[in-house]
Order: C-alpha cells, then sequence, then structure tokens
C-alpha cells in the first residue's frame, strides 16, 4: 500500500485540484440550496487525503535516494516538453509540509469566514494554491516551474481580490497580478531563451550542463538576470516588494499561506536554477545585492507600520532577502532551513495575529494594547512565533541562521554584518508588535477579548507546537549544525544580535514605562519608512503613467492620425446614421487617401530591412 | 465531401429565403439555421476523424474543370492548416447563430446571409485555385457587410462602409497579385495552386507581388497600420457578428499569408520576412497600449485582436517549423478565445445595458450580478492574457519558442507586450468584475442557461486544449512541416548563441544576399 502511495505521488496534487474543482458549484451560484458551506468541508478532506498520501509516501521512500518519472506533455515539430518529476525525501517532505499548513489554514478559515458567503470562491483558490505548490515542489522542469508560478499568479490576484467590492483590494489584486506578471514574463523571457542554449529545461540536466557550459559573458548576464526576476517578483523583494503590502488586503486566512509557501515558491525555483545563475558574477552578486537591500529595508520599513498584516508582511520580505543572501552565496542547503523556520514561524505570527484581529475588528497595531491578560494562549503563540523567527537558542531559528553566518563569515564578512543587523532589526519589529498588541495599557479596542473558536486556536497552537519542535526536526533529518565545527563564538555573536534587537524593542514598546520613541527619529526618516520608502509614488513616475501616457498617445494617434485624415477633417458625418451614400458624396477620397497613405506606411516599414539587405548587397 | 460542407449552408441559406412570412418565422428561421450549421460541423467534424494524420498533402481532393480559359477551376482540398479552421468555422457559425437574440427584424435576411458568409469563408479556407479563392474572399465580404450595416450599433452605416471599402481593397491587391504571379513569364496553365509557382520570376517581380499580397492581407488580419477598419466593425456589429468576423474571417489573412507568402514565395519570404516580423511586434504592442486606453469594453476586445494577431505574424514571418506550428495553433486559440469575449461582453452589454467601463461595477456579486458570466469573463481574458493552463498559453508558448531563435528582439518585445495585455484585462475585469455592484441600478435580467451554453463550451475546448495542447497541434504538424520544409534552409541550428546579441537581420539566409538584383 505505501509502495503503491509512493509510485504515484502525481496523485498528491490532484486531491486538492479535485477539491478545487468540486467547490466551484457552489460559486458563482448554481448550487444555492446549501449554502456554500460543503465546498469548504470538501476541501479540508481532500487536504487531509493529501497529507496522508504524501506522510505514507514519505514514510516508504525515506532515505531512499531520488527517483525521477516523466510524461510527455508536448511534442510538436522538434519541441519535446516533458513533464519531469523527482521523487526524493525532500520533494515529499515539503508536500507534506505544504498539505499540513494547508489543513490548518483551511480549518482555521471555517472560524475565520465563518460569515462569509464567499467560502466556495475561497475554498476552492486554497485547493488552487495546495496543488499549484506541490506540483511546483514535485516537477523537476523549468517549463512546468514557471507554469505554475503563472498560474499561482493568477491564484493569487483572485484571492487578494476576495472581498472584491472594496476598492483597496481591487487595486491590491491589480497590483499584486501585474508585479508578480511582470517577474513572471521576464522569467519566461528567460526560459524561452534558455531552451536553444541549453537543450533542456530539466533543472538536473541544466545543473549539468552550466557545469560546463562557456557562454558569451553578456548572453550569460541577460540570461540569468531574466531568470532571476521572477524569484524576486515572487519573493516580494527590491525593487518588486510592494504587491505583498498590498496583497493584505486579501483574507487572514489567505495570508497564511500567502506571507509563507507562497512566496516561499520563488526561493525555491532560484535554488533549482542557480547553477545557471551562477554562470553570471553580476546576476549572482545581483542576488545577493537585492537581497541584502530587501532584508534591511524592509525590516527598518516593518518597525514603522502601524497596520498588523503590513508589519508581517515587510518581514516577510526581509526573511527573504536573508534566504537570498544564501542562495546567492551558495549555502543552498542553509537556505532550506532557513525557509522551514520561516514558514512554520510566520505561518504562526499571522495564525495568532489573525485571532486578535478577528474578534477585536481592528488590525492598527495604535488602537491595540493590553492583551495579555486576556488572551495568554494566542500572546504566548505571537511570542513563540516571533522569537522563533530570530535566531535565539534554542529555538529552531538559531539552527538555521548560524550555518549561514559561520559560512559568510568565512567567505564575505560584510554580509555577515548585514544578517546581524537585520537579525536585530525583525527582533526590534516583534518585539515592537508584541509590545503594542500585549502589553502598555487596555484600550477601548482591547477591552473586550475572548480567544476566539476552538477552530482558530486549535490550529494555532498546534502550529506553535511544530514551530517549537523545529531543532528536534532538524536533528531527526541529521541537519543539525555541529557547533564544534562552527567558528569560535559565532553562535554568541548571532544570539547578542538578537537580544539586542529584542531587548531595544522591549525598551521601547514592552517595559511599564514604555514611550514609543517617535520623538527620537526624525519626521522624514520615520514618513520615509512608513511610507515604504515612497516606492508606490516611484512605480506611478517610472512605469504606471509612462503606459499610461503612451498608451493614451496611441489611442490618439489611432483616433486622429491613423484612422484617417477623414476624421481629422469631421468627415465621419458622411458615413454616419444610416447614410451608405458614401459614394456619391466626393468625401471619401479623404478616405481612399488614408488608406493609401497606410499602404505605404505598410510597406515602408516592411521593406525597411529587406532594403538595408538590399543596399549592403549592392 | 468538401463541396457538401459549402453547399449545405447555401441550401440552407436559399431555404430560409423562401420561408413564408408568417409571425412564427423568425424563430423557425433561427432554428432551421441552427440546424444547417450543425449539420456542416458535424460534416467538418466527420472529415476530421476520416484526416490521415501523417500526410502532409492534400486529402479529399475534388477537382472540376470550371471555365478553363481564364484558369478557373473547381478544385478543393484539405490539409493540416485548413481543417482545423474549417472545423473552427463551422463551429463558430453554430455559436453566432444560437446567441443571435429572438427579437431581430428581417430574421430571414440575416440568417441567410449569415450561412452564406459561412459558405465563402470555408470555401476560401478549401479552394485549390487562386480565383476560387479570390470568389469565395469576395462572397464573404457582401453578406458581412450588410451584416454590420443592417443589424449594426449605432454608428453602423459608418463602421460597414469602412469594412467593405477596406476589404474590398484588400481582395483587389490579393487578386493583382495573383495575376502578377500568374501571368507574367512563364507558362500559364491555370490558377490552380499545383500549377502555380513563383521560381520563374526574377527577384523583383516576385517583390512586388509579394508586397500586393501581403498589403491585401496585412488589411485582412488587420495589422496596424492598415487595421483601422477593424475596431469599428467589431464596436458596431452585433456580437454574433464580431465573433464571426474576428474569430474566423480574420484568419482568412493569416492563412493567406501562410498558404500564399510561404507556399508561393518560399524564396522571397525570408526577405520580407525581419520587415513583417517588425510589423508583427509593432502590432502586438500598438494593439495591447490602444487597448489599455478604451473606455468600452467591447473596443477594447477588438484592440486586443489587433495584438494577438500580431503574434501569428512574427510566428508566421520567423518560419520555423516551430512557430508556423504556433502561428496556426494561435489562430485556432485566438478565434475560440475571441469569440468567447465578443460572446462575454455581449451578454454584460445584453443585460446591463452598457459596454461603459465607467458605468459597470461588480458584476461578479452573486445575488444581482451576473456571477457565473464574471466567472467566465475573467477565465477568458486570463485565457487571452495568456495564462497557462488554456490553450492561448500553449500556442503563444510555441510561437515565441519558435521565433526566437530567428528574431529574437521582436519575440522580445511579444512576451514583453503579454505583459500589457494582462494590463487592459486586469483593468477590465476589475472595472466590471470587481467592485461594488450599485444596488439602485442592478436590476438585470437573469442570465437563462441556453445564454450560458455557448460561452460555457467555449471554456471547455480552451480549457481542454490548453491543457493537452498535443490534441490540437496533431492536425497541423505535418502540413505545417511540410510548409517550412520548402523554405530555403535558415541558419536556425539551436545553439545559436550569438543570435541573441545580433540585430534580427543577421540570421537572413545568406543563399538570398542582393547580386540577384544587380542589373
Amino acid at each position: 500500500m505505501a509502495h503503491l502511495l509512493s509510485q504515484n505521488v502525481w496523485l498528491i496534487p490532484c486531491y486538492a485540484l479535485i477539491g478545487a474543482m468540486l467547490a466551484l458549484p457552489w460559486s458563482p451560484g448554481l448550487v444555492r440550496r446549501t449554502g456554500p458551506r460543503p465546498a469548504g468541508y470538501i476541501n479540508v478532506v481532500l487536504s487531509l487525503l493529501a497529507l496522508v498520501h504524501s506522510l505514507v509516501a514519505l514514510t516508504d521512500i525515506w532515505g531512499q535516494s531520488a527517483t525521477s518519472e516523466s510524461f510527455v506533455w508536448l511534442d510538436a515539430a522538434g519541441l519535446t516538453i516533458t513533464l519531469d518529476l523527482e521523487v526524493s525525501s525532500l520533494t515529499l517532505g515539503v508536500c507534506s509540509l505544504i498539505a499540513s499548513l494547508n489543513l490548518l489554514a483551511q480549518t482555521y478559515a471555517i472560524a475565520y469566514l465563518e460569515m462569509d458567503w464567499g467560502w466556495a470562491r475561497f475554498y476552492s483558490l486554497m485547493g488552487l494554491f495546495e496543488a499549484g505548490l506541490c506540483f511546483l515542489v514535485l516537477c523537476n522542469s523549468l517549463f512546468f516551474s514557471y507554469v505554475i508560478l503563472e498560474i499561482l499568479t493568477l491564484g493569487t490576484y483572485l484571492i487578494v481580490g476576495f472581498w472584491y467590492n472594496q476598492s483597496l483590494v481591487v487595486t491590491g489584486a491589480r497590483d499584486a497580478f501585474l508585479t508578480k506578471r511582470v517577474g513572471d514574463l521576464i522569467l519566461l523571457m528567460g526560459v524561452v531563451a534558455l531552451l536553444p542554449i541549453a537543450g533542456t529545461w530539466n533543472f538536473a540536466d541544466l545543473a549539468q550542463w552550466a557545469a560546463t557550459a562557456e557562454l558569451e559573458p553578456r548572453v550569460a548576464t541577460l540570461l540569468a538576470c531574466a531568470l532571476i526576476a521572477g524569484p524576486i517578483a515572487k519573493c516580494a523583494q527590491f525593487p518588486l516588494h510592494l504587491w505583498l503590502d498590498e496583497a493584505m488586503e486579501g483574507p487572514y486566512p489567505a495570508t497564511i499561506l500567502r506571507n509563507t509557501l507562497v512566496v516561499s515558491t520563488g526561493a525555491w525555483v532560484l535554488i533549482k536554477i542557480m547553477p545557471v545563475v551562477a554562470l553570471s558574477e553580476f546576476a549572482v552578486s545581483a542576488v545577493i545585492v537585492t537581497g541584502a537591500a530587501t532584508a534591511i529595508g524592509a525590516s527598518a520599513i516593518s518597525i514603522a507600520q502601524i497596520d498588523i498584516k503590513r508589519v508581517l508582511s515587510y518581514l516577510t520580505s526581509a526573511y527573504l532577502g536573508l534566504v537570498f543572501i544564501a542562495i546567492g552565496s551558495g549555502a543552498s542547503q542553509t537556505a532550506l532551513m532557513m525557509l522551514f523556520v520561516f514558514v512554520l514561524s510566520m505561518a504562526l505570527l499571522v495564525m495568532a495575529t489573525g485571532n486578535i484581529v478577528l474578534n477585536n475588528i481592528t488590525q492598527n497595531l495604535t488602537q491595540m494594547g493590553g492583551l495579555w491578560a486576556r488572551r495568554p494562549v494566542t500572546g504566548l503563540c505571537v511570542a513563540i512565533g516571533g522569537l522563533s523567527l530570530l535566531a535565539l537558542p534554542p529555538l529552531g531559528g538559531f539552527w538555521a541562521l548560524v550555518p549561514l553566518a559561520d559560512w559568510l563569515w568565512q567567505s564575505e564578512p560584510a554580509l555577515l554584518a548585514v544578517v546581524l543587523a537585520t537579525n536585530a532589526l525583525i527582533g526590534i519589529s516583534v518585539a515592537r508588535l508584541f509590545g503594542l498588541m500585549f502589553g502598555g495599557v487596555v484600550t477601548d479596542w482591547t477591552r473586550r477579548s475572548p480567544e476566539g473558536l476552538w477552530l482558530l486556536v486549535l490550529p494555532t497552537t498546534v502550529l506553535a507546537g511544530f514551530a517549537l519542535h523545529v531543532p528536534l526536526f532538524f536533528a531527526a533529518w541529521e541537519i543539525l549544525p555541529q557547533m564544534n565545527t562552527l567558528a569560535p563564538s559565532i553562535g554568541a555573536i548571532v544570539t547578542w544580535s538578537s537580544l539586542l534587537g529584542v531587548a531595544i524593542g522591549s525598551l521601547f514598546y514592552l517595559a511599564p514605562t514604555a514611550k514609543p520613541p517617535v520623538t527620537l527619529v526624525p519626521q522624514p526618516l520615520r514618513d520615509f519608512l512608513a511610507y515604504d520608502f515612497y516606492t508606490p509614488q516611484l512605480y506611478k513616475l517610472l512605469l504606471v503613467s509612462p503606459i499610461g501616457q503612451l498608451s493614451r498617445f496611441i489611442n490618439w494617434l489611432d483616433r486622429y492620425i491613423v484612422d484617417g485624415v477623414v476624421n481629422l477633417v469631421g468627415v465621419a458625418a458622411v458615413f454616419g446614421g444610416e447614410s451608405l451614400k458614401y459614394n456619391t458624396s466626393g468625401r471619401s477620397q479623404f478616405y481612399v487617401l488614408s488608406i493609401i497613405l497606410s499602404v505605404a506606411i505598410f510597406i515602408l516599414i516592411m521593406s525597411l530591412p529587406a532594403l538595408r539587405l538590399l543596399s549592403a548587397g549592392l | 465531401m468538401l463541396t457538401a460542407l459549402i453547399l449545405i449552408p447555401l441550401i440552407g441559406a436559399i431555404t430560409i429565403g423562401l420561408f413564408p412570412d408568417t409571425a412564427i418565422a423568425p424563430t423557425r428561421a433561427k432554428l432551421f439555421a441552427l440546424i444547417t450549421a450543425v449539420i456542416t460541423f458535424l460534416g467538418s467534424i466527420y472529415l476530421a476523424t476520416q484526416f490521415d494524420l501523417q500526410a502532409f498533402s492534400l486529402q479529399f481532393v475534388e477537382a472540376h474543370t470550371w471555365i478553363p480559359p481564364i484558369g478557373l477551376n473547381y478544385h478543393l482540398g484539405l490539409d493540416g492548416l485548413s481543417l482545423p479552421l474549417v472545423v473552427l468555422n463551422t463551429l463558430l457559425t453554430i455559436i453566432a447563430i444560437y446567441s443571435t437574440s429572438d427579437q431581430l427584424d428581417r430574421p430571414k435576411l440575416y440568417y441567410a446571409l449569415l450561412l452564406i458568409a459561412s459558405a465563402g469563408v470555408t470555401g476560401a479556407f478549401l479552394a485549390q485555385n487562386l480565383l476560387l479563392f479570390v470568389l469565395c474572399f469576395e462572397l464573404e465580404l457582401i453578406p458581412v457587410y450588410l451584416l454590420i450595416a443592417i443589424w449594426g450599433g449605432e454608428r453602423r452605416g459608418y463602421a460597414g462602409t469602412k469594412f467593405l471599402l477596406y476589404t474590398a481593397l484588400s481582395g483587389i491587391l490579393i487578386l493583382a497579385a495573383f495575376l502578377v504571379v500568374a501571368w507574367v513569364g512563364g507558362d500559364f496553365i491555370s490558377f490552380d495552386y499545383a500549377d502555380i509557382s513563383t521560381a520563374h520570376l526574377d527577384l523583383k517581380t516576385q517583390l512586388i507581388a509579394l508586397t500586393l499580397l501581403l498589403v491585401g492581407l496585412g488589411i485582412k488580419i488587420p495589422l496596424v497600420p492598415l487595421h483601422t477598419w477593424s475596431p469599428d466593425a467589431y464596436v458596431e456589429s452585433s456580437p454574433p457578428i464580431a465573433i464571426l468576423l474576428g474569430g474566423i474571417l480574420a484568419k482568412l489573412g493569416t492563412y493567406g499569408l501562410i498558404r500564399f507568402g510561404l507556399e508561393l514565395f518560399p524564396e522571397t519570404w525570408s526577405l520580407v520576412g525581419p520587415g513583417l516580423a517588425i510589423i508583427g511586434a509593432i502590432s502586438v504592442m500598438y494593439g495591447s497600449l490602444a487597448a489599455i486606453a478604451q473606455r468600452d469594453i467591447k473596443r477594447m476586445v477588438a484592440y486586443s485582436s489587433i495584438g494577438h494577431m500580431g503574434y501569428i505574424l512574427v510566428a508566421i514571418a520567423a518560419g520555423t517549423e516551430l512557430s508556423v506550428l504556433g502561428g496556426i495553433a494561435q489562430m485556432v486559440a485566438h478565434g475560440l478565445i475571441l469569440a468567447l469575449l465578443f460572446n462575454l461582453v455581449g451578454l454584460v452589454e445584453a443585460k446591463t445595458g452598457t459596454r461603459d467601463l465607467d458605468a459597470l461595477n461588480g458584476l461578479l456579486n452573486p445575488i444581482r450580478g451576473l456571477p457565473l458570466i464574471s466567472t467566465l469573463l475573467i477565465t477568458a481574458g486570463m485565457a487571452s492574457a495568456g495564462i497557462p493552463g488554456m490553450v492561448g498559453f500553449a500556442a503563444e508558448f510555441l510561437v515565441f519558442q519558435g521565433s526566437f531563435s530567428v528574431f529574437p528582439i521582436p519575440t522580445l518585445l511579444c512576451i514583453l507586450s503579454s505583459g500589457l495585455t494582462a494590463v487592459y484585462f486586469v483593468i477590465l475585469l476589475n472595472r466590471t468584475c470587481f467592485g461594488k455592484l450599485d444596488n439602485s441600478l442592478a436590476y438585470y435580467d437573469r442570465v437563462t442557461l441556453p445564454e450560458r451554453l455557448p460561452s460555457v463550451v467555449l471554456v471547455a475546448i480552451v480549457v481542454i486544449f490548453g491543457l493537452q495542447p498535443n490534441w490540437l497541434v496533431r492536425w497541423m504538424e505535418p502540413t505545417s512541416d511540410h510548409f517550412v520544409a520548402a523554405l530555403p534552409a535558415q541558419e536556425i541550428a539551436l545553439p545559436v548563441i550569438s543570435q541573441v546579441a545580433n540585430p534580427p537581420i543577421a540570421s537572413l539566409s545568406p543563399s538570398l544576399s542582393a547580386p540577384q538584383l544587380n542589373p
């Protein structure tokens, strides 16, 4: 039985996909009689099935070497696209993680969206995300990775736009979609350009090819930069990070997946294509610089946010910045460990803060305070989530960050400073978040705050248990770093940076006499951080308004120039209404004239290259 | 057998014309037209089942001499290029007839004209004689002009006239090109494709004929800057006619590019290829950018169509096996998706009474809005924007991958523009489907099940071919390979690293260098 399941891992993404399909009839109101709830229950059950399948398959192949399967998807005109699957302990383990987290998020959503009428849409999309994520993890081909990333981009658009009748939600969905699409399309350029050069999209073959390939430096740089654009957009790294902030308009249970697994897909793909990216020095340093800038910048921005979800979204960008540094500096295994820690801790933070947001009706940190006495369980969960994100022994974050610090200490000490600073800034941000919510005095918003339904609390506490056990997981997988092989006192340095951050944060936000340090920081800097480095304005200036103006110009051109001299002189009326007597009116010559002009331009453009060639030949 | 595909709609059209003018006639005319269209569709499906997938040559050939002195023969044949388009045509004809409103003036004339137009298009795809092609091409023109000018929107007269002028010119230019090819030099036997070749013509004559042909087809496709008839025609015609116009009539142009451009001018093709690729890329960007600025959703879809036809041009210009295959696949994909979009936009207009982006809002609302239509509209928009999992992506990807090695820069521009496609579809969806429904205005008629049927069927086809593109491309592959094999070898061997950096012109075949033109 177990063997059968491990032979058919392709079924794992299918469960969630079937769930997504089955939920559809409730979505546009085809089934009304039952209400939308069955759609949710179906998906929870199918997620459970996926989880059981991946766990059983995982135990079956545990310790064996990776096997791969291949199906031909398209075979036409010399192009064969195969769907390659890789079955290994790692991929199945990640599938189990995805399925369990989705199961928790879906359970959580039963309570969180109790009164919502969009259940079918929501669960259908959650199913789509689970299917896409599992498939992405299992598939071993750059082409299908791109396909999944693109489909998930569409999924993000729909799930962020879940409450579509609010205008902020609509713009958030739009920006999330377009930003990620920009990254995806640049990645597509890379995918298209890579095949003629490398002849394969299989990650393993690509790595083999890249080991011996000799590319013209310019080509290598262009190619590698195209390939990293997709991950940068997915992971919400500078300068494509704003979408994650705006995506916070989506429902909380969806954020559990988005802020953890969905953003991590970018890092996963980046790890896989790193051998190709490594062909270009420039691209590798671009990965590191992007990661470093985002790590420092986003963690600083998160300290200046007053919206809980925005704090979390910038923490997400910041931590993924650290992951980018790890990937760029060649520490792929450490990057995977960091992702594991990050996924569990961030999911816990999102879930736990969601518990508060749901029954205190606000996610504004300035309206929070004094919740510790009322919500100890949730408070504990927020504390665990926040602290395990940091490098603080004995929690998980420490064991993931120490190998990175050690590796950087040997290779790039400057980057170590960045990592330590980011760690400290994250510490401040986490302490601030906790302090503002649970410390301080009770406000009108937090006066009444009972723990929510068990469906909220249970997934949160279960996840807190997982987060606490991360070091044990690492130990069981035998990837726990051996302290005696590390550089001396690196563990202490990392720990001190976390403690420093937490201490500063607590001093200002948690201590009984705490006064927010607003007056300490000059106003322009505060605004600069609070308004996210003025990125929205930057986008508008550099991208949105040029395209808008260009499109208006083209439209004007189309209307008044290309569409003929006729319209310019107002002869359009001749053809208007019922009049068909165009040939009795001499003015239709204008029309013919415009056609002739267009034809002339067309021929001119068409023949330009040919003429150039001919004249060169002559 | 092929004749039947043309004759059945024609006979149907005549019979409808003979119906008595009783009160019951409108619905009966529609039913009869529908039955005719379904029979034709089943006929084309039957042909597809009998179609030999391995052969690239013509199948089901019918050849009769008609008017030998002018070389006009009744010569029909079917290959992997015409089969998908014929099936698409018969399918879209059913959808157009089915989705026509029951409250229609002069229904008998309408359905008769529609069937005649459909027969003309089928004939053009099947014709194996240049004159016969032109004849069918013109046969389709007049009914469509009347369909726009009688049953169109507010400015139907203007739009119809524009369509007529442009398309008539296009027909004349194509005819002129054919005459040049057939009559200048060489022995003239007949206008049959098999008897025509340009091998005996010098390069200059070939270029002239090809230019005439390209301009003629460019109007039909339509390519920027010859496109201005199309937004008006699409917008002013009623949705079923727009489906036919954009879904299948425009394909006559790209069909001609492959059938006549590639096949008749294999040697000159690579000379005009780079220019065509540039025009294609311009069309894509121009159409997408113009669509962003539109406030009328139907007009937006019309401009998006111009953009998407540009991909096909780039693909055909590149002339690799993969790109030509992708081009044919994109014709079918674009036909399906555009038909879907026009159908949905038409439904939105019929129910809400407006196409204005500033007036529409919140149609996804499950109680008072049009939830299913909005869902399908989102799917259609995303399919058009090239999201994987739907046929648009599969076809576009073949195009991109196929043409990249020949024209890297136009291809990259096309990929970039598919980002712009996403921009205007997001604008369209955010305005129409998302947002807050104005409860004081939202008293829309319910969308009935029969009204939903065409779009549901089209979405199903779009998704199935998107998930399994092999089922689409296998019909076309031998034929497209055959077309490309006739082209002189181009430098498109796979590891062309230097091409990425070089301008597209560098990839032209050296065998076609200029000295041939020297006096």
